[in-house]
């Protein structure tokens, strides 16, 4: 049986960081997307996307906790947990929406011809693939914690401070499109 | 209540980015519960329930008998 506290080999450790890295790129440049659509092109967002929203930036969460973590998988964990909720959300939104009918149909406009829930689900589903080829490819390895000066580490804590940058221009943005109350995609409340 | 989700979101990010990992960890649960919540509210239809009668299926020609076409 493989001892806890064994560090694999360091080739593995790296590429296993540099592929949540990757995804923790990847899922920080989707929320960014989803913020310039919104305050380039004027699509305000609707409950279900916001929730969407809010299920990416758990995946993110998840990222950032594996990539500072010696030997857990706690972070995968979280990360594989919110990219389920993800996948629910769109799925369910995509089906409200799969039939036009008065007062349900696709918001916002399509981009390469699918709509943002419909990306949404593509997007749970690449997550929950990256996390199993991790799986798959390295099998969780276990490693010292990165030195402070490392390449990959300053990354991390770049990309973390990028994430609540975002996190923070969301909170702002939410609280300006539905006050306390219900959100609605007609406008913004306090504006 | 999602202004509420966007909080203790927030409110977990900084923890981590602090170092209170458990903290953080506890409050993004807290985040996920609300959001849970939240989305079973948003589906809820006085009317259907959490059923979505417009998605049909054609039962009658799948079940049809070999030959009676």
């Amino acid at each position: 049986m493989r001892r806890m506290a064994r560090s694999e080999a360091p080739i593995m450790v790296v590429l296993d960081r540099l592929v949540l890295l990757l995804m923790l790129a990847i899922v920080a440049a989707i929320l960014t997307a989803a913020m310039i659509l919104q305050y380039a092109f004027g699509e305000i967002p609707c409950p279900l996307c916001l929730l969407q929203r809010v299920a990416l930036f758990g995946c993110c969460f998840g990222l950032i906790q594996q990539l500072r973590a010696e030997g857990s998988e706690r972070g995968s964990g979280i990360g594989l947990v919110f990219a389920l909720l993800l996948l629910v959300i769109s799925v369910r939104q995509t089906l409200l929406d799969l039939f036009p009918r008065p007062d349900h149909a696709y918001i916002g406009s399509a981009v390469l011809g699918m709509h943002m829930e419909v990306w949404s689900v593509l997007v749970a589903v690449a997550l929950l693939l990256g996390f199993a080829i991790r799986f798959a490819l390295f099998g969780a390895p276990r490693a010292a914690p990165d030195a402070d000066g490392s390449l990959v580490h300053r990354c991390a804590r770049g990309l973390e401070l990028y994430v609540v940058l975002i996190c923070v221009l969301n909170f702002v943005s939410v609280v300006l499109q539905c006050g306390l109350g219900e959100c609605h995609t007609f406008g913004y409340r306090l504006l | 209540m999602m202004a509420g989700i966007f909080a203790v979101l927030l409110i977990a990010f900084v923890l981590n980015f602090s170092g209170l990992r458990r903290l953080a960890v506890s409050c993004l649960l807290v985040s996920l519960a609300l959001c849970v919540g939240l989305f079973l509210w948003e589906i809820y239809s006085p009317e259907y329930g959490f059923r979505m009668p417009w998605l049909q299926v054609d039962l009658e020609r799948a079940f049809a008998p070999i030959g009676s076409s």
